[in-house]
């Protein structure tokens, strides 16, 4: 485990002393801060040996701050780190290491269990988004309602190993939906388009086209790279792209990833809806039970995304971790 | 002076475009602003029927055009309030007889001396479209709350962003039906402005009224008791800029009904 938190005169220990690098630790504690319970609190930091500049410890601060909590003192064994928090007025200490999650039950607040029950709420949730997990652990943690069979082939364990972020794209938390027949693939469907040949430019070259608007019926985006969308793509709009649609809303009209023959072009969007589904050569149509006339706008949307496995579009949903 | 120039528009038809633009029209104008009322559905103008003024129509936008009359001399002004003037559309000419520079250079006259400008724009998104569009500067999108008109609308939205002169593209949710909403058998105003995002300026109720005063060419703006009236009264003060708070549909309308609801409540309690 990456952190451990206990109950300190109304406060957190916050461990993040196994932080490789300053983004790591930011991005951890990030994740932390976003925990409803940490609001109002005093916060304890065990920065362990990662060295901070003044100007980092203080948008560290700041954005606790921000958060509504404030830093009680750090706990950290690296001189430049101690140098920072004495000049921006932090005050040091160091933590007792048999002070754990464990002792909490016996403290003398009676709120105590409440918060102890927080505290490992904010543990697990943590554990989901660690890297570092055990991953047998952990995929029985998250996939429990997933068999493990179908789990091999879809998620590969590697991945959990991975710290790299952005390496975990694809699979990582991706099942399939559901409503298996959600899209129907159309008779004229070949993988590739009639007298095309395969054909995997490499997208990365080329630079992402991003469209900071909402498509409107009657509007059509095409380019021979990837395509993001930060908007709804409304129906009766059009995209066409030579390798990625990423769709930051609701996409409703036509989607074609791929078009000049790249089978491994994706279809994401956080409400996958299109009207009809392209990827190279494959075309789907919508399921006609899926035909509701407009979707309603929600904070819950599950993303999803639709690529070609075994000649057939499948899409995959984001899982839930609640 | 320099008025506004604003397009009523909708690209489907029979939402209530021509019904919009005659009403705002004739509020604006009771409101003691001037008021031109441009009709650019050539070949199919309605717009002087609803204001009644059929009758008076000796010249029209292509007589203009063609320089058979002076821009003064077209102008119909209306029957009661004089604030208010129509330039009419050729029944006997189709939209190819205007072109979109010579209707922008119309309205930039009319602007001259005038407050508003309202140009009732044909169903479409073609010549009478694009022409419509030409000289202004701000947009009433009419739908109503259904998907193909919804849709329509989207697309003139589409459009409309592309128009650099126009600065800015107003939503008014046309026969709207509250108890149709409550059986959720009708989309509400949450979920029209939800896919269309843009900002709201009128819900108006249906009305059968409607259909009476388009019969009598006597725009329903100027019935005091029309809830409808009321709606598009409100929707003249917020283009002024006010700030009027959108009508509660809900509402059951006379004094028995309040009596009656009074009642229910009552008798939920107990």
């Amino acid at each position: 485990m990456l952190m451990e938190e206990s109950f300190v005169e109304n406060g957190f220990i916050i461990d993040l002393s196994n932080a490789k690098d300053t983004s790591q630790l930011v991005h951890e504690l990030s994740s932390i801060m976003e925990h409803p319970d940490v609001k109002g609190k005093n916060l304890c930091l065990k920065l362990g040996s990662t060295d901070l500049k003044q100007s980092q410890l203080l948008s560290i601060k700041a954005l606790i701050e921000t958060m509504g909590a404030s830093i009680a003192f750090v706990d950290t064994s690296s001189e430049q780190t101690e140098a920072s928090a004495v000049s921006l007025g932090v005050m040091i200490s160091k933590v007792k290491d048999n002070e754990n999650i464990g002792s909490l039950g016996i403290s003398e607040e009676t709120t105590s269990e409440e918060i102890t029950d927080k505290v490992i709420e904010v543990v697990a949730d943590t554990q989901m988004t660690s890297p570092s997990i055990e991953t047998t652990e952990g995929i029985e943690d998250v996939y429990d309602e997933v068999s493990t069979e179908e789990l091999s082939e879809i998620i590969p364990s590697e991945s959990y190993n991975n710290s790299d972020f952005g390496a975990l794209a694809v699979h990582e938390g991706l099942i399939p939906t559901e409503e298996a027949s959600k899209y129907i693939i159309l008779d004229t469907g070949n993988v590739l388009p009639e007298g095309v040949e395969e054909n995997t430019i490499d997208t990365k070259t080329l630079p992402t086209l991003y469209i900071n608007q909402t498509l409107r019926s009657g509007q059509t985006i095409s380019y021979e790279g990837n395509i993001l969308i930060i908007g709804d793509a409304h129906p009766g709009s059009e995209i066409i792209a030579g390798g990625d649609i990423t769709v930051w809303g609701i996409l409703g009209g036509i989607a074609h990833a791929g078009n000049c023959g790249n089978i491994t072009a994706k279809v994401r969007a956080l409400k996958l809806n299109a009207i009809q589904l392209r990827i190279a050569g494959l075309y789907a149509r919508r399921n006609d039970t899926l035909n509701v006339p407009y979707v309603q706008k929600s904070n819950e949307f599950t993303p999803e995304e639709a690529l070609i496995e075994e000649g057939k579009i499948v899409i995959y949903k984001k899982l839930r971790r609640d | 002076m320099t008025g506004r120039v604003i397009v009523i528009t909708s690209g489907k038809g029979g939402v209530g475009k021509t019904t919009t633009s005659a009403n705002i029209g004739t509020a604006l104008a009771k409101s003691g602003y001037k008021v031109v009322l441009i009709d650019t559905d050539l070949g199919l103008r309605n717009l002087d029927l609803l204001l009644g003024l059929e009758n008076r129509i000796v010249y029209t936008i292509v007589d203009v055009i063609e320089e058979r009359c002076k821009l003064r001399q077209a102008l119909v002004k209306d029957k009661k309030n004089p604030n208010l003037s129509l330039l009419a559309a050729a029944q006997t000419r189709d939209k190819t007889a205007v072109n979109a520079d010579q209707l922008k250079e119309i309205c930039d006259t009319l602007k001259e001396e005038n407050d508003f400008v309202l140009v009732d724009c044909p169903a479409g998104i073609e010549q009478g479209f694009q022409n419509a569009v030409a000289g202004a500067s701000e947009a009433i999108v009419v739908t109503t709350p259904e998907m193909s008109a919804i849709r329509d609308a989207d697309r003139i939205i589409g459009l409309l962003a592309t128009k650099e002169e126009i600065t800015s593209t107003k939503l008014l949710l046309n026969r709207v039906r509250p108890n149709l909403i409550k059986t959720n058998e009708m989309m509400s105003v949450d979920d029209v402005v939800g896919i269309l995002e843009i900002p709201l300026v009128g819900i108006i109720p249906e009305d059968t009224g409607i259909i009476t005063s388009t019969n009598k060419g006597e725009p329903i703006v100027n019935d005091e008791t029309a809830l409808a009236g009321k709606a598009y009264r409100n929707v003249a003060e917020r283009i002024l800029g006010e700030e009027v708070p959108f009508l509660n549909l809900d509402e059951p309308k006379g004094f028995m009904a309040k009596i009656k609801n009074a009642f229910a409540k009552l008798k939920a309690k107990v």
